[in-house]
């Protein structure tokens, strides 16, 4: 007996030691708690058929997952394309016109119902239904640009078994890019029957780690663990991010300077969008390294010239203004946020080779236009009036000017800007700025809208300096064909230095963006993926 | 000062004129104003010998990576951060006196100097607009009444009723792409006078009705019906006969618009849709200054001090030469003065 009451208190203090280092392992993995977020504005939409904005795609990434998606990794690592629902990549056969995927068994919404094959069906009709604009990304499968007009009939190329969880798609013509359109949050699984209306006020249900439980138009949203998360969807996804925190709530906080001081006394976590230009230099000074990092997404600001009209049809003047603007000036008027490049791709596009073809030079640059000697000089110059891109304009126009050419600067409206310009009929479509942010980091992304002779429409044109090269509009085409690899990188590389050659660009940056977050939040912890962003379920207190 | 009983009549045989000068010249804190208003003037027009003399650049040419000798100390105009420089006073000879306008490396000084010549001349050439047109309305609605009044009433109460900034956003929105074609006249977008035209156009039912009123009043007297009786045709009575008697409640009403019409076009611009870039006016400068605000706030606030101490000027003269012009007036210029008030009273 006495025996036995020594034992019982053995057991005991084991136990008890046992819970307390358990207890003591749940406090080392941080899990628990409520993370805090800001944003400057709400997202254009909380639906994901919907939403084509990083903004919207960061509230997303972690709540309506793709058969494929991007891997959840800082800087070019996160351009990866990962299977998420899909078991696996997709096999790629028929000349790379077949993608053949297999869903992952077992897998559960948040509502508790099974996610089913054919609802990749039903999502990407849902797309069509909507009018989204993703849905272009999708009308290479056969079938589909027939209902996109009918809205009715389904899609024969996309041919589905929900026992096996087997899903075909069918191109009508060979797309290298198709897994990363795949991974694009347009293409994430919602429940069959999901109405095709915007669901940003009521989010349908969720397949990834967390769930939107609460969204008010304007003011915020929140999120909540997904129940089926743990014991279900999670096992099955290992590859994915559980997320450290059981709630995580987002408010609307137009004012980005308060968004800035409700960081510093740590009453929010996180805000989404850099900090104002006049407090950035203050907060990169004061908390580099320890709350604030410098991320580098991929994207290019650039001014287009008009290689048809004059007087930039002459190559000469082309590269005159090339040489003559001069990339450190932008990167003062972008308050240090940029990152100056000369080429078209940017750094971190699979394909970028850095090169420089025309360094700032002005001598050479009147040099050389001294040698066009172009007898039409008077010219427009495009902008928006969003800051600091008016000031980017209004700095390409006194160069311009002091290039000799009688320039007149016009500031329009950012939300009407890219219509504007993308319009043929617009009058004196000269030369301007603008800037590119790839749907996903393939480099055909940057050459088939922006530079294929193929790609000039008479509205919503993105290839502003209509440039037409038959040659180098066959080498993209082909290339859009193949799928990405070491030698298609080579070939856009070259591709790069092809076009730079002709000049229809002046590339100037890529604009760099910040994760900035309070002292209660590892800041080493926190991803920044190139194409969805900050992933909230990286995010880990100290 | 002695008082002096009846001053406001005057001496026998003094012209109406002469007695308003007489009048204004007492009110000295008009007087203040008026002389402020002049070295505002001044200080604008004399921004071509400020930007060629002494900060040796134009309003619009960008000094981004320049660095200039403050004191024998050599200093970036703009850092590499984005900052621009500070007021240096003398420091560099006059350069930069007002520091940089922004990450542009602009000369705020020049830019202020300009800035003003366009406030002031929009102000002035928009309020001439809508006196003129206004009017011109009020004559014709005020003397042939019946259904020309009610035409002319009905339009300016059309305009009267949009909200006058969303009205303003809107048509500078509208007319700053294409431009504006009436018939064989072409303002081409971004032009001044694309704003001249807005603000004008949108301020004429300020003074249209108040003056209509004051014509109305006008007609029913005997020296119109004497005219008449004389043989005097529609014009001659209008312009020859009661355009002189509204010459007072003109030149009040006119002082009242440009004040009016200087907030109106500061607005546009802060907004972007009133002077384009890169041209500039106190308005647009705020605007502008508004992003550095943390960092530089003299690039807000001395634009913005301009407009309030034009606005103040303007509108204290305004007030002495209503009460100079017409002491007895029952203008209650309270009531037009505000353009959110919906009704004039004017008699």
């Amino acid at each position: 007996m006495r025996k036995l009451g020594l034992n019982l208190l053995v057991l005991c203090v084991v136990t008890s030691s046992a819970l307390a280092l358990a207890a003591c392992g749940d406090s080392d993995s941080k899990e628990g708690g409520t993370l805090t977020g800001s944003y400057a504005s709400f997202p254009d939409y909380l639906d994901p058929g919907l939403s084509y904005t990083q903004e919207g795609w960061t509230a997303m990434y972690n709540t309506y997952l793709p058969l494929l998606t991007y891997a959840h990794a800082n800087g070019a690592a996160g351009g990866e394309v990962v299977p998420a629902l899909a078991e696996d990549l997709p096999e790629i056969g028929n000349g790379g016109k077949t993608y053949t995927l297999r869903l992952r068994k077992g897998l559960k919404y948040s509502d508790g119902s099974p996610v089913k094959a054919s609802d990749f069906t039903s999502s990407i009709e849902r797309l069509f239904k909507l009018n989204s604009p993703g849905s272009g990304f999708y009308t290479g499968i056969v079938g589909a640009e027939k209902f996109a007009e009918t809205k009715t009939g389904g899609i024969p190329g996309i041919k589905t078994n929900d026992r096996t969880g087997e899903i075909v798609i069918d191109l009508t013509a060979p797309r290298g890019t198709f897994s990363n359109e795949l991974g694009m949050l347009f293409a994430a699984l919602l429940p069959s029957g999901t109405p095709a209306k915007n669901l940003s006020s009521d989010p349908p249900p969720a397949t990834g780690p967390y769930e939107i439980v609460k969204s008010e138009a304007g003011r915020g949203w929140s999120y909540t663990r997904n129940p089926v998360w743990a014991k279900n969807n999670g096992p099955l996804m290992p590859d994915l991010e559980a997320g450290n925190y059981d709630k995580i709530e987002i408010s609307v906080v137009r004012n980005d300077s308060t968004q800035v001081n409700e960081i510093e006394q740590d009453q929010t976590d996180w805000m989404q969008t850099p900090p104002p230009a006049d407090r950035y230099a203050e907060v990169k000074d004061k908390y580099e390294e320890t709350q604030f990092r410098v991320e580098n997404p991929i994207n290019l600001y650039y001014f287009w010239m008009d290689v048809n009209r004059p007087p930039f049809d002459d190559l000469k003047v082309r590269q005159a203004v090339n040489h003559a603007v001069d990339s450190a000036a932008l990167e003062r008027i972008y308050s240090g946020a940029l990152s100056a490049t000369h080429q078209i791709l940017p750094e971190g596009m699979p394909g970028h080779e850095t090169f420089d073809l025309y360094p700032h030079d002005m001598a050479k640059a009147k040099e050389l236009l001294a040698e066009a000697n172009p007898a039409d000089t008077e010219i427009t110059v495009w902008t928006d009036n969003e800051s600091p891109n008016d000031e980017a304009g209004a700095y390409y126009h006194s160069v311009l000017q002091e290039l000799g050419f009688d320039a007149t600067l016009k500031t329009i409206n950012a939300d009407v800007y890219i219509p504007t310009i993308g319009n043929v009929s617009t009058p004196d479509l000269d030369t301007g700025w603008i800037n590119w942010y790839p749907d996903y980091p393939n480099p055909s992304n940057f050459f088939e809208p922006l530079l294929s002779g193929e790609g000039i429409v008479p509205t919503n044109n993105v290839n502003f300096a209509r440039i037409d090269e038959p040659k180098l509009n066959e080498k993209i085409a082909r290339l859009g064909e193949e799928p990405l690899g070491p030698e298609q990188e080579a070939e856009y590389a070259e591709l790069d230095r092809e076009f730079m050659d002709l000049a229809p660009w002046v590339p100037y940056g890529t604009f760099t963006v910040s994760t900035f977050v309070d002292s209660e939040i590892d800041l080493d912890s926190v991803i920044f993926n190139p194409t969805f962003g900050h992933d909230l379920a990286s995010f880990q207190p100290k | 000062m002695p008082s002096e009983p009846n001053a406001e009549a005057g001496p026998a045989g003094s012209s109406p004129w002469r007695l308003a000068l007489r009048q204004l010249r007492r009110n000295r804190v008009a007087l203040a104003f008026g002389g402020l208003l002049i070295l505002i003037a001044i200080f604008v027009l004399a921004a071509p010998l400020w930007a060629e003399h002494v900060a040796d650049t134009g309003p619009n040419e960008t000094h981004t990576l320049e660095k200039i000798d403050v004191d024998g100390e050599k200093r970036e105009v703009v850092n590499v951060e984005g900052r621009p420089i500070g007021p240096v006073w003398l420091g560099a000879g006059g350069k930069y006196f007002l520091g940089a306008d922004g990450r542009l490396g602009r000369d705020e000084m020049v830019r202020l100097m300009y800035g003003g010549r366009a406030s002031l001349f929009v102000g002035f050439a928009s309020a001439l607009m809508a006196t003129v047109l206004a009017t011109i309305l009020a004559l014709l609605a005020g003397y042939y009444r019946g259904w020309v009044d009610t035409v002319i009433s009905r339009t300016m109460d059309v305009i009267w009723a949009f909200p006058v900034l969303l009205l303003g956003i809107a048509l500078g929105i509208a007319l700053a792409l294409g431009g504006l074609k009436i018939g064989p006249v072409e303002i081409p977008s971004g032009s001044i006078w694309i704003t001249i035209l807005i603000i004008g156009g949108v301020l004429v039912p300020y003074t249209a009705r108040p003056l209509r009123g004051t014509v109305l009043a006008l007609r029913e007297k005997e020296f119109v019906e004497a005219s008449v009786a004389q043989g005097a045709g529609p014009l001659r009575v209008m312009f020859g006969e009661l355009l002189p008697n509204l010459a007072s409640t003109i030149i009040v009403f006119f002082t009242l618009a440009v004040a009016n019409a200087m907030l109106f076009e500061a607005a546009l611009s802060f907004l972007g849709v009133g002077v384009q870039p890169p041209d500039t006016s106190w308005g647009a400068m705020v605007g502008d200054g508004f992003d550095l605000i943390g960092s530089a706030p003299l690039l807000t606030i001395l634009p913005g001090t301009m407009i309030f101490l034009t606005v103040l000027s303007v509108n204290v003269l305004g007030d002495g030469l209503r009460d100079a012009l017409d002491p007895r007036s029952k203008v209650r210029l309270e009531a037009h003065a505000g353009i959110a008030e919906p009704e004039g009273t004017a008699v």
